[in-house]
C-alpha cells in the first residue's frame, strides 16, 4: 500500500480509531487505564495524582470535525512515518500517533527509553478494539528514502537524527520550547471585570500539568499594569500553587532540576519579591532588564510590564522557542502578541495544556 | 551618599593593602573574614539587590561570624539588575559578559579599577610573570620582551571585556612591547600577524607571552595547521574561557597539546586562567611556577589556584550550603576585590575545592553557558 491509497476519509477514520483507543487509557476503570496508572508514576517521576490528572484531563479523547480536518491536512503524506517520542510528556503519544497514521499507512514508533508505557498500551487498545490501524513498536530507526520521521525531543536529538538519515528522508522535528502567560491590566482590575483569584487559579493548573516539563508549560507570566498588580498576581499564584500541591503533589525532581531551582530562587531573591512555596518558587521582576526563564518543576517568573511592547522586547531573544501564549482574555493585544512568536498557539488560561487536536502541539514553522 | 563613598573608598584601600601584604608574604593587618564581613555589611546596606537577598535569606552579614555565612549573589543576577553600591554616574568601568542568546549581558560596574588592577597584576605576577621585578619597584627589565595578545587593543572609553582589560594591563606592566592581533571586537586574531610576530621573536631570541581566549587560540591553530611557530625559550601562553558559539569545541587536553606543539613550548608553559566578569580576581594553573621550581599548591592542568584575597568553596547544589573539602559541588567565590558589587558570587560551574585550589568539573548540566562561552541553548523542557 502506498500513501496515495489513503483517502482523506480513510485518514480521518484512522485518527478517530486512535482517539477511541486513547479513551480506554483515560478511563480509570478500564484494564488498560489501570495498567497505565500503575506503571506511569515510576516511569515518569510524576505523582499518582499528577498521572491521573494527565490521563483524565490532558489525554486527547475527542476531536471536532474542523480540527480533524486540519490535523489531516497538516499531517502530510508519506509511505511510512517513523515517530521518535520524548519522555517528558507521556500523553503526547496519542497526538503523535494520530498525526502519523493520518500521514501514512505504515507507522513505526520508537518510545523513549525512559517512558515506554503508553505507546504499547495504545497499541493494545487498537488491537483489542479490532481496528485495522496498527503501528510497529521498534527501538531502531531505519527510515528509507521517501519516509517521514517525526521527532519529538531535544534539539540535539533532532539534529542527530537529521544527520543520520539518508537523502530522501524527511525529518520533522518538534523541539523544545516553553509557554508564557499574558495577563492584561483589565484582567486584574477589580473595578472592571477582573478576577485575580480566578486568573491565578487557571494559570496554576497550566503549571502543574506534567510538572512543567512540557513545551506548552508556562514558565513566565507577564502582568500588565503597575508593580502592585504584578505583586498581587504573584502572591495569588503562589497561594494557588500551594493549593495545587495538596491536590496534585509534585513528583520527584531530577538532580538538575533541584540545582536549577536553588539557583533560580537565590537569583530572584536578589531582584525582587519571591514566594518560596513547598515545591514551587514564584519570583517577581518589577523592573525587568532581561528575561529569566525559571527551571521546570512548578516555578514561575512573574514579570511586570507597562504594555505588550515590553513583553515583545523581553521575549525577542526567545521568540523561536515560544510554543504557547496563554491569555487572560480576548483583547486587541492578542494580535501583537501573536506576531511576537509566529506559530505559537494562543490559548485561554487554564487550557494551555489542552490545545485542540488540529496538528502537532508545536506549530512553529508550520504556519 | 558621601558617607557611602568614603566608606567604600576606605574598603578599597584596605583590600589593596591586603593584596600588597599577601603578595609580599607579610601577615595581613586584618583577617580575610574581618575585611570580608565589613565589605558584605557595606553591600547589605548599599547594594539594593544584596539588601533584598539578605532580607529574603534572613541572613544579614552583621550577624555573621565568617564570610562563608553570608548569602552569595548568583551570576545570573548580574544580567537582570544592577549589582553595585555606587550610582551609575560613578562608574569608572562596566565589565560585561559575552553576548548570549538570552538577551541582556551581565554587567559588573566598578567605581574604581585600582583594586581590580592591583589584584590582577599581583596574581598574574605569581602565576606567569614572577620573573618581573616586584610591585612598586622601578623595572629595569620586563618579564618578557613582547606580549602578543589575541585580543583587540583597549580603546577609550574603556572596552567592556574584563579579559581585554586584563590583557592590556599585563602587556603594559610585564612586557616592553605589545601587539594586539584582533583588529576589532567583532573579528578574530590574524594568524598571519601571529606568524610574523612569532618569527620576529624567534629571530631576536626574546621570550614572549601569548594571551587570549581559548576559542581565539583554536581559531589561529586551525588556520596554522601543523605549522610550528617555535617561540624562544622562556615564552609562555595564557588562555582562558570556553568555546560555545565562537569556534568548534576542543577537549582541554587536545588544546593544551596543540598549543604546546605549535608554539614550541613545554606544556607547563601553557597556563590556564579562570576568571569571570562578575569577579575582580582570577585563578591560574600553577604549572609554569612548578616548572620553574617555585612553590605552588598545584602543578596540574585543570586545577586552578586562587589568590589569598579570594576563597572558593563547592556548595551543595540543592541547599547551597558549603561542602567539605574534596567534595564536588557548584562553585561559590568570595572575592575581596568585589568591593563595589557582591563579595560572594554563586556560579553554576561545578568543581572540587581543596585549600586554595579548584578543580573544574564542567558547567552545571542544563545551565546557560557563560563567560567567554556563548549560550546556545536556554533552560527549556522538551515537548
Amino acid at each position: 500500500m502506498n500513501d496515495t491509497a489513503l483517502s482523506r476519509e480513510h485518514r480521518e477514520r484512522r485518527v478517530l480509531a486512535v482517539i477511541e483507543a486513547a479513551r480506554r487509557l483515560a478511563d480509570a476503570r478500564d484494564p488498560l487505564g489501570r495498567d497505565a496508572r500503575r506503571a506511569l508514576p515510576a516511569a515518569t517521576g510524576l505523582s499518582e495524582a499528577s498521572i491521573e490528572l494527565s490521563l483524565s484531563r490532558h489525554l486527547e479523547t475527542s476531536v471536532t470535525p474542523a480540527d480533524l480536518a486540519k490535523l489531516v491536512t497538516r499531517a502530510g503524506s508519506a509511505p511510512r512515518v517513523h515517530v521518535v517520542l520524548s519522555a517528558n510528556v507521556f500523553t503526547a503519544v496519542v497526538r503523535a500517533v494520530a498525526l502519523a497514521v493520518a500521514a501514512a499507512p505504515s507507522v513505526v514508533v520508537r518510545p523513549s527509553s525512559r517512558e515506554a508505557v503508553l505507546a504499547p498500551l495504545l497499541l493494545r487498545a487498537l488491537v483489542e478494539q479490532g481496528s485495522d490501524v496498527r503501528f510497529e513498536l521498534s527501538e531502531n530507526l531505519a527510515p528509507a528514502p521517501g519516509d517521514h520521521v517525526h521527532v519529538y525531543g531535544r534539539s540535539e536529538t533532532i539534529a542527530t537524527i537529521e544527520a543520520r538519515c539518508s537523502p530522501g528522508v524527511t525529518v520533522r522535528g518538534h523541539g523544545p520550547g516553553f509557554g508564557v502567560v499574558y495577563v492584561s491590566g483589565d484582567a486584574l482590575d477589580e473595578r472592571t471585570t477582573g478576577d485575580l483569584g480566578s486568573v491565578a487559579e487557571r494559570v496554576s493548573w497550566d503549571i502543574v500539568a506534567f510538572d512543567q516539563r512540557g513545551c506548552l508549560s508556562p514558565r513566565v507570566a507577564f502582568v500588565e499594569g503597575p508593580p502592585a498588580a504584578a505583586e498581587r498576581f504573584a502572591s495569588s499564584l503562589a497561594d494557588a500553587l500551594e493549593r495545587r500541591e495538596k491536590e496534585v503533589p509534585r513528583g520527584a525532581l531530577t538532580d538538575t532540576e533541584r540545582r536549577e531551582r536553588a539557583l533560580y530562587r537565590q537569583t530572584v531573591q536578589a531582584i525582587g519579591p519571591c514566594h518560596d512555596g513547598t515545591t514551587s518558587v514564584v519570583g517577581v521582576d518589577l523592573d525587568p532588564r532581561a528575561m529569566l526563564i525559571p527551571p521546570t518543576g512548578r516555578h514561575v517568573h512573574v514579570v511586570r510590564i507597562a504594555d505588550p511592547g515590553d513583553m515583545t522586547r523581553l521575549l525577542a531573544p526567545h521568540r523561536t522557542a515560544i510554543t504557547c501564549i496563554g491569555v487572560s482574555e480576548p483583547s486587541s493585544c492578542v494580535r501583537s502578541i501573536a506576531a511576537l512568536a509566529p506559530g505559537a498557539r494562543i490559548l485561554p488560561l487554564g487550557d494551555m495544556q489542552r490545545p485542540p487536536l488540529d496538528g502537532p502541539v508545536d506549530q512553529r514553522g508550520m504556519l | 551618599m558621601n558617607g557611602e563613598r568614603e566608606a567604600r573608598a576606605a574598603l578599597h584601600r584596605r583590600v589593596r593593602d591586603f593584596i600588597d601584604a599577601s603578595e609580599k608574604g607579610d601577615i595581613t593587618a586584618e583577617s580575610f573574614d574581618e575585611l570580608g564581613l565589613d565589605i558584605a555589611r557595606h553591600q547589605a546596606e548599599h547594594v539594593p539587590a544584596y539588601r533584598r537577598l539578605t532580607s529574603h535569606r534572613r541572613c544579614h552579614p552583621r550577624d555573621a561570624t565568617s564570610v562563608r555565612e553570608v548569602p552569595a549573589v548568583p551570576t545570573d543576577a548580574f544580567r537582570l539588575t544592577r549589582i553595585a553600591a555606587h550610582t551609575p554616574s560613578e562608574d569608572a568601568a562596566i565589565f560585561r559578559t559575552s553576548g548570549t542568546t538570552s538577551g541582556a549581558r551581565g554587567e559588573h560596574p566598578l567605581s574604581t579599577t585600582a583594586t581590580y588592577e592591583k589584584a590582577a597584576l599581583a596574581w598574574g605576577r605569581w602565576a606567569l610573570f614572577f620573573d618581573a621585578p616586584p610591585a612598586g619597584t622601578q623595572p629595569s627589565f620586563a618579564s618578557v620582551r613582547t606580549a602578543i595578545a589575541l585580543t583587540p587593543r583597549r580603546t577609550l572609553p574603556l572596552g567592556d571585556s574584563s579579559l581585554h582589560f586584563m590583557v592590556q594591563l599585563f602587556a603594559a606592566d610585564f612586557a616592553r612591547e605589545a601587539c594586539f592581533l584582533q583588529l576589532s571586537p567583532d573579528t578574530l586574531a590574524d594568524p598571519g600577524e601571529l606568524r610574523a610576530r612569532s618569527a620576529a621573536a624567534r629571530h631576536a631570541g626574546n621570550a614572549v607571552v601569548v594571551m587570549g581566549a581559548s576559542f581565539a587560540f583554536v581559531h589561529v591553530l586551525d588556520a596554522l595547521g601543523d605549522e610550528p611557530l617555535a617561540l624562544p625559550e622562556g615564552s609562555r601562553i595564557m588562555h582562558t574561557g570556553g568555546f560555545k558559539g565562537r569556534s568548534r569545541e576542543v577537549a582541554p587536553s587536545e588544546l593544551l597539546a596543540r598549543m604546546a606543539a605549535t608554539f614550541g613550548v613545554p606544556q607547563s608553559a601553557v597556563v590556564g586562567e579562570y576568571g569571570m566578569t562578575e569577579l575582580s580576581s582570577q585563578l591560574y594553573e600553577g604549572t609554569w611556577r612548578a616548572a620553574r621550581g617555585l612553590p605552588t599548591p598545584s602543578a596540574r592542568h585543570g586545577v586552578f589556584v586562587a589568590p589569598p584575597w579570594m576563597r572558593v568553596v563547592a556548595v551543595d547544589d540543592d541547599t547551597l550550603d558549603p561542602l567539605p573539602a574534596g567534595e564536588a559541588g557548584i562553585l561559590r567565590f568570595e572575592d575581596l576585590g568585589n568591593v563595589d558589587s557582591a563579595l560572594a558570587v554563586q556560579t553554576a560551574d561545578r568543581g572540587r575545592c581543596a585549600g586554595s585550589t579548584v578543580e573544574l568539573l564542567g558547567r552545571l548540566p542544563g545551565a546557560p553557558a557563560r563567560g567567554c562561552a556563548l549560550a546556545v541553548e536556554e533552560l527549556m523542557g522538551s515537548p
